[in-house]
């Protein structure tokens, strides 16, 4: 009797709650998003609304006249259009060079472990180390690339492309976008990849064993089957990829420092040179927040896409 | 007895460490200084400015210690220490900090201290350290470096010019000439960097142009600056390729290095660099100094060697950072020597040798007196903000990259000179109007 109580009453643990274990594993992140994302969000809005400057910190509230100042500043507008364009085109080609790769590297094959590895490096070297490697690579006398075209006929005095012995990549408006846009794509898409690849593992086999018996053929089977099961998926990749490339200042920084003239000149980097190299703390701090509102309400209308899309 | 003995011999010792301490300059026990330096492009000068920093030490008991930072990262770091509150007690950088003036030291006292030992200091160097609207030294600048021209002897003596270039028209029509009969361009930099903005502005300046005048009013927009900027867009059209546009602060060297330019604004980094690598080829390169314009003959101080020290640090550690500043200043023979006569003093009486060295390389140039020309330098190395003084404002046009953006469009053929002037001194007044709201830069 006694024991068949013990059995109806269990003692009851702290690690019992599912409410207090949730909040513990939880609170690390929270943390984390608190003291490192949320405190410094709340600092530039903040320093946004004020006169601060490198040398000053403190705060005296001077309304939206910061906002109003980058808003008329022509260059601004070049630049936030370059970012907008910058991260526009590199998700394309995200998007469909990660679709690729990972039905790729989601069949079987010899060596695909090896080259998974090798894949996904341009994502873990770190982001400044790899901008200086395509800067030897994009030099404008020096270019590895240019030679090969040099000694391809592409480049020289019969050449192609262009009589001079360089493209000067870094130094012509097209080419330096293009090599801007190049080196985003080359880092971001095995991160891109490697999230499709999880969604595409998640489908359930059943669904693709039917499709075959079906007579399903490979097209078939990815535009209808795959890509819509894996969409909800998909959305997330290019969210946090647009964020990352939104907020991003290093590869342009290393590259090219925003030029020729302002052709990659983005945010990120603008808002560096005029809060720190120029010591305008206060607009520096509200020209980077005009990303703000953009990419919130981008992220809302991904994440609605992705919620509707979802399989339930 | 014996106890006796030991303490008179305890209080010997204590009375010799007392007298010894206040000989050293009489800082608390314990008093620690630290310096963040930019890396020195001549790695000579930071092996011996560190054993200098140790010795310095040691002699007046102070412990130091020295961290070397890429140059690119000084502004950012200064920043970052002086919204944290500390940090390291002196910090150098290379161009006018104005715009950090509120979480720095007025260093009116060590500049007057300096004056009354050194003497007159360069005007290059006054203007990099003072803001004049608040009546205040937010700084102090030890040296500054010159930028004179560098020019392949054998191509310019075939293309007539044997001295090499004298003025700008020289610089087109010689510059023109080697180009069309060997390929070899001039290398002046027309991109969002830092020769590229010195390179820009030597040549508005020799054309009469300035960003702003002595009263700190912007006047960009004039009929000088319009005919610096066609004659620039010319000289890239005719002279050079288009490598210019993606110029960035190794390019000076790598083409000289490589022997693919005719002509470059430099200090003298990129020959030293070619002299330890190929003595022949550096015997080969020759110097001159500012071009000659319309207006007279200007070039930017290539960079600036100037220290502060932030308001967090106070005491005695205070009190031995300004020694260690005033000092160092009075050693001066030894930084210009160990830094190749990169950097010259602000004070000409610290390096009374340098007239001999700038007439005998004392580091072997062949022939040894190529530095000769610098003996003039004063008479044309000038500063950013010139003809005014460097403020915040300036130093954020500087940052902007404006001027050598504005060059590049013309030369691209994008905007006419007109206009692309125009939009830079509309941008320039915007910066101007902003800081004048601060009270930090005067006119208006």
């Amino acid at each position: 009797m006694a024991s068949g109580a013990a059995v109806l009453n269990p003692r009851r643990y702290l690690m019992d709650d599912r409410r207090f274990v949730g909040v513990i594993f939880l609170a690390p992140a929270l943390l984390y998003i608190l003291l490192l994302v949320g405190l410094p969000f709340l600092l530039a809005i903040a320093f946004g609304f004020s006169d601060v400057t490198v040398g000053n910190t403190e705060l005296n509230f001077v309304g939206f006249d910061n906002f109003v100042a980058v808003w008329e500043n022509d260059i601004f507008r070049q630049v936030f259009s370059n970012t907008v364009m910058f991260t526009l085109i590199s998700q394309v080609f995200i998007l469909i060079f990660a679709n690729i790769l990972a039905i790729i590297f989601t069949q079987e094959f010899t060596g695909k472990w090896f080259a998974r590895f090798i894949f996904i490096l341009p994502w873990a070297t770190p982001v400044s180390l790899a901008a200086i490697g395509w800067l030897w690579m994009f030099d404008t006398k020096y270019s590895p690339i240019d030679y090969l075209l040099l000694q391809t006929g592409f480049l020289g005095p019969k050449g192609i492309l262009s009589n001079s012995r360089n493209l000067f990549w870094l130094a012509n408006p097209a080419l330096s976008q293009i090599s801007v846009i190049f080196v985003q794509v080359w880092r971001m898409t095995p991160l891109a990849t490697v999230i499709l690849m999880a969604g595409l593992s998640s489908i359930p086999t059943d669904i693709l064993d039917q499709a075959e018996v079906d007579g399903s053929r490979f097209m078939r089977t990815l535009l209808q089957i795959k890509l819509p099961l894996i969409l909800p998926i998909m959305v997330i990749a290019l969210l946090f990829s647009m964020i990352t490339m939104f907020g991003d200042m290093t590869v342009v920084y290393v590259l090219t420092r925003g030029g020729p003239v302002d052709y990659t000149r983005i945010i990120g980097l603008y808002s560096f040179q005029i809060g720190i190299e120029g010591g305008n703390l206060a607009q520096g701090a509200a020209m980077a927040l005009f990303a703000f509102p953009l990419l919130l309400a981008l992220a809302l209308l991904m994440l609605r896409t992705a919620s509707r899309a979802e399989v339930r | 007895m014996k106890h006796l003995i030991r303490t008179l011999m305890v209080l010997v010792v204590f009375a010799a460490l007392t007298f010894s301490a206040g000989a050293q300059g009489g800082y608390a026990e314990g008093t620690e200084i630290s310096l963040l330096q930019w890396s020195h492009f001549v790695p000579r000068y930071d092996e011996w400015f560190d054993a200098y920093a140790a010795e310095w030490g040691e002699a007046n008991g102070v412990g130091v210690t020295v961290d070397h930072v890429n140059f690119t990262e000084i502004f950012s770091t200064l920043a970052a220490e002086i919204d944290a509150g500390e940090g390291h007690s002196i910090v150098e950088v290379l161009f006018s900090p104005a715009s950090f003036i509120d979480g720095l030291h007025d260093l009116g006292d060590l500049n007057a201290k300096a004056s009354e030992m050194f003497g007159e200091r360069a005007s290059t160097c006054q203007a990099a350290s003072y803001l004049p609207v608040v009546d205040t030294y937010y700084a102090y600048t030890h040296g500054y470096v010159p930028d004179p021209g560098d020019y392949d002897i054998a191509l310019w003596t075939e293309a007539g010019y044997p001295d090499g270039p004298k003025t700008y028209d020289d610089l087109l029509e010689g510059g023109r000439a080697i180009f069309e009969a060997t390929g070899i361009p001039v290398g002046i930099g027309m991109s969002p960097e830092l020769d590229s903005r010195m390179a820009n502005r030597a040549a508005i300046w020799s054309f009469g142009g300035s960003v702003q005048d002595e009263n700190e009013n912007v006047v960009l927009n004039s009929e000088e600056t319009i005919a610096a900027v066609k004659y620039l867009a010319q000289l890239q059209n005719e002279a050079m390729t288009d490598e210019v546009f993606g110029w960035t602060a190794a390019s000076n060297n790598q083409a000289l290095i490589a022997g693919e330019v005719s002509y470059i604004l430099n200090s003298n980094s990129a020959y030293r660099s070619l002299q330890k690598i190929d003595e022949a080829a550096a015997a080969n390169i020759g110097f001159t100094s500012a071009l000659e314009g319309p207006a007279g003959a200007y070039a930017s101080s290539h960079v600036w060697q100037i220290y502060v020290i932030p308001e967090y640090v106070e005491g005695d550690e205070l009190a031995a950072a300004k020694q260690f500043i005033l000092d160092h200043s009075a050693n001066y023979s030894d930084v210009t020597y160990y830094s190749e006569l990169y950097n010259f003093p602000c004070h000409a009486s610290t390096v009374p040798e340098l007239d001999g060295w700038l007439e005998e390389d004392p580091w072997g140039s062949q022939p040894p007196n190529k530095f000769e020309v610098l003996k003039t330098v004063n008479d044309w190395s000038v500063h950013l903000g010139f003809p005014g003084v460097t403020n915040p404002a300036i130093s954020q046009v500087f940052a902007e990259s404006i001027i050598p953006n504005m060059v590049a469009q013309v030369a691209l053929g994008e905007m006419n000179a007109e206009d692309a002037v125009a939009q830079a001194h509309e941008r320039i007044e915007e910066i101007f109007a902003d800081w004048r709201a601060r009270g930090m830069v005067g006119g208006g």
